[in-house]
């Protein structure tokens, strides 16, 4: 699906697998979903990325927790160097979401 | 295949065994009983060659030779593991079937070479190269039209080959990474990365790094802690983009199960 959106928005294959790795590493973290929505919204050169409801309250703590330490490879770290923002997000009681901002260059 | 496997096995088996087998049970004595990790270490390193001649079988199916050679070593470290001190026979004798065996059960597995068309192997082969020809000659990274146009292919088209470049590897999209209970993470391949080796959180990482090639361990480091682009890492490594992108998806996978999280 991602790769749909990449192309779409023309972005460049580094950006696309870059996003690609943030979600993967953010479900592979979260465990087994029974439902999960993906949203894509692009503004002013920003892919944002909304992913949700995630069950598991870990991702909390360690999207939360204090800032990654040199030599940290964690799900916090992976995310810090493949996007350029990341928020945790409770909507209405349906679980957690999580949105990743990625500016991206290949937009015309 | 199996022509050769037999005839391979006591070639490999016999070689080094007869002289070697002393120390390799001195070192499985310190592992097992001792506890000592560095003999482990030790009996992996010593016994790559033979995970590296058992591997050259399997190579040509579509999967990179390095791969094949790291499962295998997933294999030599479970004959390491079991291996029963009361048993008198030589680790390497015991350790090729289970070298094969795990060599076997990937490609059952995950092989691409059973799952994916040839022909999504064969343009994702060509992609790799093209991805490095276009980066160098724009300048930047190319989007999936610029390499479709390039192929002569549909950017659909594509997009289902880099699919399928990653579809052999242990991503955990839709399954725990627990959920196959004869992987062994416990990998200790390689040497000592001292950029980790100085890094405060070495005691809770160390054993998950461990677990990994070296060259694996620096391409992290290159990636997460010294920000290198995929671009930059393939350039500096000397292999694609896209296998950096492999490589990197494979060992934070391997991370996670070895860090039990």
């Amino acid at each position: 699906m991602l790769g749909g959106v990449g192309d779409r928005f023309d972005l460049g294959f580094d950006e696309l697998d870059d996003l690609q790795l943030a979600v993967e590493r953010l479900l592979a973290e979260a465990g087994a979903q029974d439902e999960l929505r993906i949203a894509v919204d692009l503004s002013e050169g920003c892919l944002t990325t909304r992913i949700g409801p995630l069950s598991k309250t870990t991702i909390v703590e360690a999207l939360q927790g204090p800032e990654s330490r040199p030599g940290d490879l964690n799900l916090r770290r992976v995310l810090e160097t493949v996007v350029d923002a990341f928020a945790v997000e409770e909507v209405n009681r349906d679980g957690l979401y999580v949105t990743l901002d990625k500016r991206v260059h290949g937009i015309r | 295949m199996s022509s050769t496997s037999s005839e391979g096995r006591d070639r490999i088996g016999a070689a080094p065994v007869g002289t070697a087998t002393g120390s390799d049970r001195d070192l499985l004595h310190r592992y097992h009983d001792g506890g000592e990790r560095d003999a482990r270490e030790r009996l992996v390193q010593r016994h790559m060659p033979l995970v590296r001649a058992l591997a050259r079988r399997y190579a040509g199916r579509g999967e990179p030779l390095e791969d094949i050679e790291q499962v295998g070593a997933i294999g030599l470290l479970k004959a390491i593991d079991r291996y029963d001190l009361e048993r008198d026979v030589a680790l390497t004798t015991y350790a090729t079937p289970n070298i094969v065996g795990e060599i076997k059960r990937h490609f059952r597995d995950k092989g691409w070479a059973i799952r994916i068309p040839r022909g999504l192997q064969e343009l994702n082969a060509r992609m790799s190269r093209t991805i490095e020809r276009l980066t160098s000659g724009l300048g930047r990274s190319p989007t999936i039209a610029e390499i479709g146009r390039e192929l002569s292919v549909t950017p659909e088209q594509v997009l289902e080959a880099l699919e399928a470049g990653s579809a052999y590897a242990p991503m955990s999209l839709s399954s725990s990474p627990s959920g196959d209970a004869e992987l062994d993470p416990m990998e200790a391949v390689g040497k000592e990365d001292e950029a980790f080796e100085r890094s405060e959180q070495r005691v809770t990482l160390e054993p998950a790094l461990a677990a990994l090639p070296s060259r694996d361990r620096e391409i992290l480091r290159k990636r997460f802690e010294d920000g290198l682009t995929q671009t930059q890492i393939a350039e500096e490594v000397g292999i694609s983009q896209m296998h950096v992108s492999r490589l990197i998806r494979k060992s934070l996978e391997r991370m996670r199960s070895e860090l039990g999280q």
